[in-house]
């Protein structure tokens, strides 16, 4: 099956910045490929340098083992929809959706035939008379999505293109376009800045920071198990906290205790073997509340210091005795209104659920620790 | 405002508060009303436009004057817009034949400044580098020169310059059309990069992206989406054509060259001239108008519907902007 996009080195210099650092990324026919970031971490350049309308600085993208990168876009089987679908205003739906087709000169009656066929496949069947103005948001994105899939690409690029419609639409459009993907099975690029939409859209997930890429996986290994302290802020909250591995050489291959402030935790995943300061990372659904005075393993006293109702659940806010603050989310069952503020509480973080984060290079962005080899070694 | 109402601080609380009393003052009541309509405003406009509007309208009643005088109201005729055999606008062959030469002038600026100037801004729209910035500002530069002076350069540069492109143009209506184009031009430019901005893009990338080439982009996409923007500009360099004198009158020739505006300024004040002359005047009056008018609309309505949701209101705006 076509569509498989394997990026080698690819790297884009504006005057005085990279935007795009040699990144490296396989992205497999048929698959689901989110590139996730915050804004101005270099995937929309990536998009674009996929799609054509920037030229790498150097670098290969390989489209089904062809080297694409110095081919003009409207050469490349490969199609975008855009952030704002740039819909062209003049024409109405079918002309919108037949412009590819005409420009590939297939014959009238079967521009008709695969016009009307995407639009009954984005379920907008009868509107290829309309103007694009006249329709709304998420008929606009399903218009921007026919006129692109009409063209059978090997490879569907989408910037955003959920970020300009309102929240409730946007949930329901994320379900529609991974069905949608499933059914046609073309390999879809999908840029956002949003960590929901990447992970509950996508079989495997790029998260980028500063023109690189600080991990690829499925969207449960990113979240779960997330490579650099970068990844792990980005994705949710985290709970980041310094603290220093002590190696257990009798476990070194499962777990490992760390010192939290006056405190030693056990944790048993992420970097294990690792020795000196290191940040720990615990979801907060994971972190659990516990009466003041339990006498349990993995657990910190502390305070708490707010809380805050969403619906669904409870976070709590809790002050630890170390100075760390650390946010516990609590499912609402009813009986999450015990937490008030200035309640002493115990907070345990199940041995599995703390992470040691070696750490990988990229500095976090709050005040780096003090270069761990160097600790490490006087130690 | 002046009260007498207690401090905040201490506000009497078994009290009802005290009335807000109000100093007497000299401009009345309907004027100090923070809420009311700004009249004086009002006034003041209304007052000016008459000023500015009123002697145009008289010059346009007196066109009707049955009598030969341009001062004096002696009955409403339409003799000369049509009636009068030999000086009515349509049968003296000077006024016709400076009526047909400034329409042919105003055409040719149209039919040739348009075009270059959006190749003009569509070049200029996407030249991104050394020099571009400079040009853009440099290409506003005619908007400001003073007509005068540009008038009097052409004529060094046509009649004086030896060297070949200057040497072939000769006074006339060559030389009229080209000194007309070259002020016209930066209008079009303007109006045009303004819609490019607003067109941004995004819908020629969407065009290259779906399989059309450079060229394919442009004709396929952009110049439609430019076709208000076009017209407009086609209308507003035919009523700049119309109403210019100055270049024109230095460009000119003999007599054939001669066009409305500058056989009003030759005969205004001669104590010959019919109320024939009001009439030519309201002709220019109300080409200029007409053909704004129509830009205007053109503008806005089809600008409305081919423009994405934020073009319409903003184009509107450009081009008020432009006229003015």
């Amino acid at each position: 099956m076509p569509g498989d996009v394997q990026l080698r080195a690819l790297t884009k210099q504006y005057d005085e910045t990279l935007a795009v650092d040699a990144i490296d990324a396989s992205i497999n026919a048929g698959e689901f490929f989110s590139l996730l970031g915050p804004s101005g971490c270099g995937k929309t350049t990536t998009l674009r340098m996929i799609a054509g309308f920037v030229r790498p600085t150097s670098g290969e993208i390989l489209l089904d083992g062809v080297d694409v990168a110095q081919v003009p876009p409207h050469n490349r089987n490969v199609h975008t929809v855009f952030q704002n679908y740039a819909l062209f205003p003049h024409l109405n739906v079918f002309d919108n959706i037949a412009f590819g087709l005409r420009r590939q000169k297939v014959g009238k009656a079967e521009v008709r035939r695969r016009v009307e066929e995407s639009l009954e496949l984005v379920e907008l069947g009868g509107m290829g008379a309309r103007r694009p103005q006249q329709l709304s948001g998420g008929q606009q994105q399903r218009v921007a999505l026919a006129r692109a899939l009409v063209l059978r690409p090997a490879v569907l690029l989408l910037d955003e293109p959920l970020g300009a419609l309102d929240a409730k639409i946007r949930k329901q459009l994320r379900l529609e376009l991974k069905a949608l993907q499933e059914e046609v099975g073309i390999t879809f690029v999908f840029v956002t800045h949003d960590q929901e939409e990447a992970l509950s859209m996508s079989d495997r997930v790029a998260v980028m920071s500063k023109g690189r890429i600080e991990q690829i996986g499925t969207p449960a290994e990113v979240y779960e198990s997330p490579a650099t302290v970068f990844v792990a802020d980005f994705l949710g909250v985290s709970n980041l906290m310094d603290a220093e591995a002590i190696p257990e050489p009798e476990h070194a291959d499962d777990r490992c205790t760390v010192a939290v402030g006056d405190f030693r935790l056990r944790a048993a995943a992420g970097d294990v073997a690792a020795s000196g300061p290191v940040k720990v990372v615990a979801r907060p659904e994971r972190v659990e509340l516990l009466e003041h005075g339990a006498e349990r393993a993995n657990c910190l006293p502390g305070m708490v210091e707010r809380t805050v109702y969403v619906g669904a659940s409870v976070q709590v806010m809790v002050r630890l005795a170390t100075g760390a603050q650390l946010q516990a989310s609590i499912a609402n069952t009813g009986h999450a209104d015990g937490y008030q503020q200035g309640t002493p509480v115990c907070v345990h973080i199940p041995e599995d659920a703390l992470r040691i984060l070696g750490d990988s290079g990229a500095a976090p962005p709050p005040a780096p620790a003090p270069a761990p080899e160097i600790a490490g070694a006087s130690a | 405002m002046s009260t007498t109402v207690a401090t905040p601080e201490a506000p009497p609380r078994d009290s009802a508060p005290a009335p807000v009393t109000q100093k007497r003052s000299l401009v009345p009541k309907f004027l100090r009303n923070p809420w009311g309509q700004p009249r004086f405003l009002v006034a003041i406009t209304w007052t000016y436009i008459a000023w500015a509007l009123v002697p145009v309208l008289i010059a346009i009643l007196f066109s009707f004057n049955a009598g030969k005088s341009r001062s004096v109201w002696q009955g409403f005729s339409i003799r000369w817009w049509w009636g009068d055999p030999t000086q009515s606008i349509f049968h003296d062959p000077e006024y016709t034949q400076a009526l047909v030469h400034s329409l042919l002038l105003a055409g040719l600026d149209m039919l040739i400044a348009t075009p270059l100037g959006v190749l003009l801004a569509i070049g200029l729209s996407r030249w991104r580098g050394r020099g571009s910035g400079v040009s853009n500002s440099l290409m506003l530069i005619p908007l400001v020169t003073p007509e005068i002076v540009m008038a009097v350069s052409l004529l060094v540069v046509f009649t004086q310059l030896a060297i070949f492109p200057f040497s072939a143009i000769h006074l006339g209506t060559t030389a009229q059309v080209i000194g007309q184009v070259t002020f016209s031009l930066s209008y079009v430019v303007v109006i045009i990069r303004s819609r490019l901005v607003s067109i941004g893009p995004q819908y020629e990338e969407a065009a290259r992206d779906l399989g059309a080439t450079s060229w394919g982009a442009i004709r396929l996409v952009l110049l439609p989406l430019l076709m208000p923007a076009i017209l407009a500009s086609m209308l507003i360099v035919f009523a700049l054509s119309i109403d210019d004198f100055v270049v024109t009158q230095y460009m000119s020739s003999t007599a054939s060259t001669t066009t409305i505006p500058m056989y009003l300024y030759s005969n205004a004040r001669g104590g010959t001239s019919t109320p024939a002359l009001n009439a030519l005047a309201t002709i220019l009056v109300s080409t200029t108008l007409l053909a704004i008018a129509i830009g205007y609309l053109v503008y806005s309505v089809l600008g409305r519907r081919t423009a994405s949701s934020r073009g319409g209101a903003s184009a509107l705006r450009e081009l008020s902007g432009m006229e003015a």
